[in-house]
């Protein structure tokens, strides 16, 4: 079974699959066709995670391929903007972080994959070749990010239709994508990390303001990790690491609500998404205060996912009201609260599984794109903190901390569900209401990843609104106001909270279920 | 083969006349002067879209995302590209109700100071909902003509609004296609 946010990529996985190839074959094969199919959240000029179960040896590993900052960066180099600050974190060549997403691809299909990088890119070639009919997403995201494009990509580019946004049921095609995954088939990832396709990414990056060199790109290399592992109520999570900081939310997270009776409360109650918001207050001061890339800083995972400290957040959480202050952080929640990124997942019939996140961070990136390479290129830099003091600055090798947060559940020691989501940092509350949906509320999976969603955060230790889904009942809504929340209402099926795919496995009954996120154009596909 | 293809020409040519024909006859041609303010309500990304129409319709206008009555000095048309962003208004600092004082204000003054409206809506359906329709009510009806894409009007929302008011109405299939119609709408 795959799992993806477009058919096509889906098609290209389940082919995989159908011909030999094992669950990391489908999922980098999947990847790379997101990259033609969806190549406005995610491709080679990005970066990610993934987490891997093997099925025989029964052990789980994850692959970090998240990008890392050039060896020229400084903790001030945005500060130094001083009011552009935002459009070069996120619009220009300083925006772009060293890729990693090849790498990654790469490096999985050599210690767990059966097949070929050239083997598995030939599905993103034959999308990218042939094109495809823009959906609504596509086109509705596409006019948002327009300004962007304009400002960046040259004149002709595919990712405008004759300087204008596409419109949905228009065609798209990317010949010069095509050729990359060719010249990367025929040459391998030194040819994007060494040869002529990354010498014109590095003169694309530094002709817009950036200071990516050859030899960062040269240096580039993913890296293997022991997953995270964490509990709820006997359930085993295992997920990406820092600096990852999705997988680490979520445990923290879910070791709160733990204490809590949620099933007595209801599904989306007014305690229910109070006490929920209140947790994420907490968790979103964390996030400022200790998490950056673990290579560089010492990052307290074991205190922070212990049972013992969310007891501590626990017992400081009123039932009646919100607080009034929360722990001090950073936090700042972006004004581009986009919902980036793409997640896949990937069940064999042996029983291994891919879970992968990967992203160019804003939709379509920086809006940068490698002359006649068709791919963009990521704006991750903007992950880094604004604060030069930060331990989360920009600094030369350094990953920036990301949210992401691919995860596997495990009941008895077996796989019980694979799941993950785009979504920025709504990502851990996304997947954390996701797996309260099954666990606790008995949804099917595809129930549990439709279901209305909220999110809320802390902001210098003030509280920010909770953002709800307009499907969220009216009486919700009205309940939390009158103990004073602050509720912000959004769209109905809005891609501000994530766009999830997952796959849920219950071997009790023979039965896997795949689940999409209908935010995005999320499908599964199984056979 | 040849006939098919005739045929086909003949279709689109129907298609493109019908797409730009006002729908209730009025005038829609040379009603406006240039120079032109192009704002939008509702901080949708479709504004920067009605930019790029205008330039290559080669007229002379200003963009000014978050204008102010200030700006309509020595303006001709104002024209508002309809439809409410929540991305837009966080990425602005706003909310939809500091916006909607913005806009109203944009028009008093224009009113006041007789500068015409024009209004636009390029997002199609992804561009509705209850948000953006409150706005339009709002705003609509102080236009001398609106040009929607189609999509955005499949429910008959612009349509029954602009017939209410006496409003020349133009539909369009695609973005693109608001091009010509907002070119002839100016002297």
């Amino acid at each position: 079974m795959v799992v993806a946010a477009h058919p096509l990529a889906v098609e290209v996985g389940l082919e995989m699959l159908r011909r030999g190839g094992n669950a990391v074959d489908s999922a980098i094969a999947t990847a790379a066709a997101l990259n033609a199919a969806e190549p406005f959240a995610s491709g080679i000029g990005g970066g990610g995670f993934m987490i891997i179960h093997l099925a025989r040896l029964n052990r789980t590993t994850v692959i970090n391929f998240r990008e890392k900052a050039p060896g020229l960066a400084t903790p001030g180099m945005f500060e130094d903007k001083g009011e552009a600050k935002e459009e070069w974190r996120t619009s220009s060549g300083l925006a772009v972080a060293v890729p990693g997403a090849l790498a990654g691809w790469d490096l999985a299909l050599r210690r767990y994959g059966t097949r070929t990088l050239a083997q598995v890119l030939a599905g993103a070639i034959a999308i990218a070749e042939h094109g495809f009919s823009v959906s609504s997403t596509f086109s509705s995201i596409n006019k948002d990010e327009y300004e962007r494009l304009l400002k960046n990509l040259p004149e002709g580019s595919c990712y405008l239709n004759e300087g204008l946004p596409y419109e949905p049921g228009d065609r798209f095609r990317n010949p010069e994508l095509a050729q990359t995954f060719r010249r990367i088939a025929a040459n391998g990832i030194k040819e994007f990390y060494e040869g002529d396709t990354g010498h014109r990414l590095v003169a694309a990056v530094r002709a817009k303001g950036g200071i990516l060199t050859n030899d960062d790109l040269a240096l580039y290399q993913a890296v293997e990790l022991e997953p995270l592992k964490g509990t709820y109520k006997g359930y085993v999570i295992l997920t990406a690491p820092p600096p990852a900081s999705g997988g680490l939310h979520l445990v923290q997270f879910l070791n709160i609500i733990e204490r809590w009776p949620v099933q007595t409360w209801g599904h989306n109650s007014v305690a229910f998404v109070h006490h929920l918001s209140e947790a994420l207050r907490f968790i979103f001061a964390d996030r400022e205060r200790y998490l950056a890339d673990p290579d560089y800083v010492s990052v307290p995972v074991e205190w922070l996912v212990s049972k013992e400290y969310a007891a501590g957040v626990a017992s400081r959480i009123r039932d009646d009201r919100p607080l009034e202050r929360y722990p001090f952080g950073e936090y700042k929640p972006g004004n581009r609260d986009s919902a980036n990124t793409t997640h896949l997942c990937v069940l064999d019939g042996d029983g291994n599984i891919v879970a992968l996140t990967q992203s160019i961070n804003d939709f379509f990136g920086a809006g940068i794109v490698p002359e006649g390479t068709g791919f963009l290129l990521n704006d991750h830099m903007a992950d880094f903190a604004d604060d030069p003091e930060s331990i989360n600055a920009p600094r030369p090798g350094h990953r920036p901390l990301s949210s992401m947060g691919p995860l596997l559940l495990f009941r008895d020691g077996k796989p019980l569900l694979a799941l993950g989501s785009p979504g920025g940092t709504r990502i851990f509350s996304s997947l954390a209401q996701i797996v309260l949906n099954v666990l606790e509320f008995g949804m099917s999976l595809d129930e549990a990843i439709e279901a209305p969603r909220f999110f809320s955060f802390s902001s210098g230790g003030k509280p920010g609104p909770i953002a709800v889904e307009a499907r969220f009942p009216p009486e919700v809504i009205s309940g939390l106001r009158e103990i004073g929340q602050e509720v912000e209402v959004r769209e109905a099926y809005d891609k501000y909270f994530g766009g999830a795919q997952g796959i849920m496995i219950l071997r009790g009954r023979g039965v896997v279920h795949g689940g999409a996120d209908s935010r995005r154009d999320g499908v599964g596909g199984g056979y | 083969m040849k006939t098919e293809a005739i045929c086909l020409l003949n279709i689109l040519l129907f298609s493109a006349f019908i797409s730009e024909a006002p729908r209730n006859g009025q005038q829609t041609e040379g009603l406006f002067e240039q120079p032109l303010l192009i704002t939008s309500a509702g901080q949708n990304a479709e504004v920067q879209i009605a930019a790029v129409l205008a330039k290559r319709a080669g007229l002379n206008y200003t963009l000014s995302k978050q204008a102010t009555a200030a700006e309509l000095q020595n303006i001709k048309t104002l024209v508002l590209v309809l439809g409410a962003s929540l991305k837009g208004l966080g990425a602005a600092g706003l909310d939809m109700e500091k916006e909607k004082e913005r806009v109203m204000a944009l028009i008093a003054e224009a009113h006041q100071t007789g500068i015409s409206l024009l209004c636009l809506h390029l997002g199609g359906e992804a561009r509705r909902g209850p948000q953006t329709d409150e706005l339009i009510a709002e705003v609509l009806p102080r236009a001398k003509m609106l040009i929607v894409v189609r999509s955005g009007n499949t429910d008959g929302f612009f349509t029954r609004l602009c017939q209410s008011q006496a409003i020349p109405l133009i539909e369009v299939e695609k973005t693109a296609d608001a091009q010509a119609p907002l070119e002839k709408a100016f002297k």
